[in-house]
């Protein structure tokens, strides 16, 4: 069974797959709040990030957004179809909308992001 | 107490220059704790593009084979700027503006309509469902889209019609700790570039109704942006680039560089 996302401040999601990589992704509320989705810039597999730094860009209604790094690490996949069908993001943010696969530089890096009950705080404490 | 919110009038300067501004502007935001706007101009007729338009597009399309070119961090189409009122606005991400598009959008835009008013000019947020006889069209020119939120003008003496023209447009790029939003009032239709990119501007609509610099518009505008946050404008004596001459300089080297301008 896989693990629940955790989440970063910036919104994205994280989740240890059982081969020990790391799903990342955009949250639901992420995607809500960006609204009309028209472009996304993938990173290239094979890139390394470090935890905060751009992992991609992804616009919205004239508004460029960066998507950042959950955890460090080795991009090994990128969801190539997302591109072409951004409507996946807000049908199944956690599922098929996934956008690239990290292996981590360290395994314990999604256990220090929020879990959904702390993220939801963040949530609701966003200005509207 | 009253957000006192600085405005900085700049100069003109060159492309490159002004996207590194815009992203000094978002700095000072968050230095400052609070909105921060700066008004500037362009020492050439300069065509900007949105973050991810291609530039082999920009390059084939011959209304603007003449014009430096380029490359905004924000969305949207491009923009021919020279004969335009281009401002930046930054507010940190946690201010109320800071959390979703379009409330950003709106504050600046209907301000405007509101400034506008006071001329004598009939202005409005288009809406999506108003008919749009560009609707299907790709267009490349921000002047020729229509968004949510966009202000389009009526012409004098007439009712809002669906191809009244956009004079009004901006477009974000949301960093970690800050937004910032730059946009562009279009004075009159741009010179040196073809008929495909040039559009009517205010004062090509409503003639002398509008004062011919849009100076005292624009001071009108901000004070209603500032009125509509609760706040009012500082007007700073100095421009912006004083003293940020480095860190401009060092940001500038990016925007200037072939790897940034052919991202795509």
């Amino acid at each position: 069974m896989a693990a629940e996302p955790r989440f970063a401040k910036t919104h994205e999601w994280a989740r240890t797959e059982d081969d020990g990589l790391v799903t990342v992704g955009i949250s639901a509320y992420a995607v809500e709040a960006l609204t009309d989705l028209v472009f996304m810039q993938l990173p290239a597999v094979g890139k390394k990030v470090k935890a905060g730094e751009s992992l991609g860009e992804i616009e919205s209604v004239k508004a460029v957004s960066d998507i950042y790094a959950p955890v460090a690490g080795e991009v090994v996949a990128v969801n190539a179809s997302l591109p072409a069908a951004l409507e996946t993001l807000g049908a199944d943010p956690y599922g098929a909308g996934w956008i690239a696969r990290i292996r981590p530089d360290d395994s314990s890096q999604v256990a220090m992001l929020m879990d959904r009950a702390a993220y939801d705080a963040v949530v609701k404490s966003q200005p509207h | 107490m009253l957000t006192q919110i600085p405005v900085w009038r700049d100069g003109p300067a060159d492309g490159p220059t002004n996207m590194a501004a815009d992203e000094c502007l978002a700095e000072e935001a968050i230095a400052l704790g609070g909105p921060v706007v700066r008004l500037y101009g362009w020492t050439a007729t300069t065509v900007s593009l949105g973050a991810f338009q291609p530039v082999a597009e920009a390059r084939s399309e011959p209304a603007i084979a003449e014009a430096p070119l380029v490359r905004r961090p924000s969305g949207g189409g491009a923009i021919v700027h020279g004969s335009d009122l281009t401002y930046a606005a930054a507010v940190p991400k946690q201010h109320p503006l800071g959390g979703r598009p379009q409330a950003f959008y709106t504050a600046f835009h209907a301000a405007l309509i509101a400034a506008l008013a006071e001329w004598g000019v009939v202005a409005r947020l288009w809406k999506p469902e108003e008919p749009d006889p560009r609707a299907g069209t790709n267009s490349f020119f921000c002047f020729d889209r229509r968004a949510e939120g966009d202000v389009v003008a009526s012409r004098p003496g007439a009712a809002p019609a669906a191809d009244d023209p956009k004079i009004m447009g901006s477009a974000q790029r949301r960093l970690a700790g800050a937004v910032v939003q730059h946009g562009s009032l279009l004075v009159r239709s741009a010179p040196g570039v073809g008929p495909a990119a040039r559009h009517p501007g205010l004062a090509d609509l409503w003639g002398s109704a509008v004062d011919p610099g849009a100076e005292h518009l624009a001071i009108r505008w901000l004070e209603q942006v500032a009125h509509g946050l609760g706040g009012q404008i500082v007007a700073r004596a100095e421009p912006f680039t004083d003293g940020r001459e480095d860190r401009i300089a060092q940001l500038a080297a990016t925007y200037a560089s072939p790897r940034w301008l052919e991202r795509r």
